[in-house]
């Protein structure tokens, strides 16, 4: 579920709290998300060990014994897998709002660092499923011009960092196409 | 023939009057829908079984005959004084009010049909719009190059309505230089390709049956029973060269077509135009500053030619007529017209005086991997399908490998206050630049192999990227150098505002 705009309870305040990422150090993603993380990874590889085993015991075709355990084990071991990297997923991330603009760090083996400009931020998104709602989290969806990396997200934001990165982010003027206005035929 | 000046209403004094289209536009609205099923139909009726099954489709004609007419008779248009008011439909009737102010672009396009009838296109555009705001097909000659003029002078914010004449041309193409163009290209064989590609998908035989018929006739030349092996070979050559040639007349004369007369102008408020083509008159056109990236491309052949081909990415409005939208700025030229036009197009930029900073030492077995990878693979395969010979394949290894020394040495990137830029290639070169002000988002990656190596990835983000083209990307450059760029170009796109 999509919204714009939402009344909360607790906002922060304009100060700049150095834990925080807004003006502050890189901070990492909320908590609460550890859990929805690792869960998603789990039910993602567990699906994926499940399509294995039954790919596996319809190429093979062994007994029924063996069949069986296949089917049992993959996808537990998938799953084993699966949280193993939600979590590492959730602890390397890390985000931060700086005067240059939105920053965001991903992974410990594959490292990515991705800054969007202030100015480039043409519309952005906050989105809470179900679950997110219910531990106070949600997804920020950065949307520019670009055509490679045109859209960055990040899930997992506790709402109140969420929504003060919204507030900062759409308040500069953000064009993307600084001369839309100048063309003349 | 000068264009006569259309009626309008003098404030309130009189309502204009009402305007049609042209009495023949039913026949190019019929002939701009039936262009999608064009080649089916025509297939349907070349190939019909003879039943009564092939008298359908013309029923479906005859349905977007009687639309197209429907659409003449209830189309009307009013120029008014400050807005064009377009009023259409039958049972479902629209009014709609186009101010001037709104429009950014006005095109006109004839085609060969146009021309022969005398009347053209066109097609009103405002900035950000998906789909034109209005549109007419088709109106007399002279009606329509009145209008043009006319939403020119009401729109324009500069004074000069006489835009023509003090229109700067930056490059024209003689006819030598399209030929060479057409030589240059491969469109001949993306043609061929793709127009087998959509026949064989009615006849499945017509791939087959052409080079059996093709090859039948040039091998019976050579007598088979008698034909010693290097007969058979060169037999074979000629076939291959018959086929190269043939695809590559087929490329000139596609070129002839598309880009004769090509020219490309600047106006006084730096709008760039670029009008081609031989029956079809295209005209495409943008302001300099929507240019948000370029690409100048060296193939093989254009370095035989001593040619280049400079191509840029705008921004483009109307993401479904993406290939109206101004592309190539020049299809062929010179080295020098390239860097001269760069130049005049981005003025203290310093393009020429770009300082190239290399890759990263020892990157080129790294840009290898790949190959070897392929090479190892097909040595894999052709051993176990054909045994011992297939060990041939192993020579594909050191070409791999020459080719990635030859690419890690041209490689490199530029930055300066203003420019981004990349180069890379060693048979067909390429240099990707932007300005700094156009950049997007970015982004530094580091695989577990570059933080052994010390490397890192900067990508540069920018719009209208065609997916064709070499992106935006420093690759196998020294980790601190790409981390202090990275840091500065954020730096300068942080203050943007």
């Amino acid at each position: 579920m999509t919204e714009s705009s939402e009344p909360t309870t607790a906002r922060p305040t304009d100060a700049l709290d150095p834990r925080s990422g807004i003006g502050g150090d890189w901070s990492p993603l909320a908590d609460a998300a550890r859990l929805l993380f690792a869960g998603g990874g789990a039910l993602l590889v567990a699906i994926a060990g499940l399509v294995a085993a039954i790919a596996l015991t319809a190429w093979l075709d062994p007994g029924m014994g063996v069949g069986a355990a296949l089917l049992g084990l993959l996808p537990l071991i998938g799953a084993a897998v699966g949280w193993r990297i939600g979590t590492r997923r959730w602890q390397h991330t890390r985000w931060r709002l700086d005067s240059d603009g939105f920053a965001l760090r991903r992974g410990r083996l594959w490292q990515r660092e991705t800054r969007v400009p202030i100015a480039r931020v043409q519309h952005l998104d906050l989105k809470r499923g179900p679950l997110e709602r219910r531990r106070g989290l949600a997804t920020l969806v950065l949307h520019t011009a670009g055509s490679q990396a045109g859209t960055v997200g990040v899930g997992g934001l506790a709402l109140a960092d969420a929504e003060a990165l919204r507030d900062r982010l759409m308040r500069a003027p953000g064009a993307a196409l600084a001369d839309a206005d100048n063309d003349a035929p | 023939m000068r264009p006569e000046a259309p009626a309008t209403s003098q404030g309130g004094a009189g309502i204009a009057p009402e305007r049609r289209l042209h009495p023949w536009s039913w026949l190019f609205t019929l002939l701009q829908q039936l262009k999608q099923f064009a080649l089916p139909l025509l297939i349907l009726l070349f190939t019909g079984r003879g039943d009564g099954n092939e008298l359908w489709p013309l029923i479906g004609v005859a349905a977007l005959v009687v639309v197209s007419l429907l659409r003449y008779f209830t189309y009307r248009y009013r120029i008014e004084a400050d807005r064009l008011v377009i009023r259409e439909g039958w049972l479902q009737r629209s009014r709609r009010e186009v101010p001037f102010a709104r429009i950014h672009n006005v095109a006109l396009d004839q085609s060969l049909l146009h021309r022969l009838f005398g009347v053209a296109e066109v097609r009103l555009e405002s900035a950000g719009g998906k789909k034109p705001e209005a549109q007419m097909r088709v109106l007399r000659l002279d009606q329509a190059l009145a209008l043009e003029a006319l939403v020119r002078g009401r729109s324009s914010r500069a004074a000069p309505a006489s835009a023509e004449t003090e229109d700067l041309l930056l490059l024209q193409l003689p006819p030598a230089e399209v030929l060479k163009l057409g030589l240059l290209s491969d469109r001949g064989l993306v043609l061929a390709v793709a127009g087998f590609a959509a026949l064989s998908q009615f006849s499945p035989r017509l791939l087959p049956n052409v080079v059996e018929m093709f090859g039948r006739r040039i091998l019976g030349w050579i007598d088979l029973h008698s034909a010693s092996p290097t007969r058979y070979t060169l037999g074979a050559l000629a076939v291959v060269l018959a086929a190269v040639i043939g695809l590559r007349l087929l490329s000139v004369l596609l070129a002839w077509l598309q880009y004769h007369g090509f020219s490309l102008r600047e106006s006084t408020t730096g709008r760039l135009t670029v009008e081609r083509g031989l029956l079809t008159r295209w005209r495409s056109s943008a302001p300099r500053g929507r240019i948000q990236a370029w690409t100048l491309r060296e193939g093989l052949l254009h370095r035989w030619l001593r040619r280049r081909a400079l191509q840029v990415d705008t921004a483009v409005s109307d993401p479904g007529n993406a290939s109206r939208a101004l592309k190539e700025i020049a299809p062929i030229a010179t080295p020098a017209a390239c860097d001269a036009l760069i130049e005049h197009l981005l003025p203290d930029a310093g393009w020429r005086a770009l300082d190239w900073q290399p890759l990263h030492r020892g990157s080129a077995w790294r840009i290898a991997i790949p190959g070897v990878a392929f090479g190892l693979v097909l040595t894999t395969a052709a051993t176990w399908r054909f045994g011992s010979l297939g060990l041939l394949a192993l020579l594909w290894l050191p070409w791999a490998i020459v080719s990635a020394l030859a690419h890690a040495r041209r490689a490199g990137f530029a930055c300066n206050d203003r420019l981004v830029a990349v180069r890379g290639g060693w048979w067909s070169r390429h240099w990707r630049f932007a300005e700094i002000a156009a950049l997007q988002t970015l982004r530094l990656s580091r695989t577990p192999l570059d933080r052994r190596l010390g490397t890192a990835t900067l990508m540069l983000d920018t719009t209208g990227t065609s997916a064709l083209g070499p992106p935006l990307r420093i690759r196998f450059v020294s980790e601190p150098t790409l981390a202090d760029l990275f840091a500065r170009l954020s730096r300068q796109l942080g203050q943007l505002r």
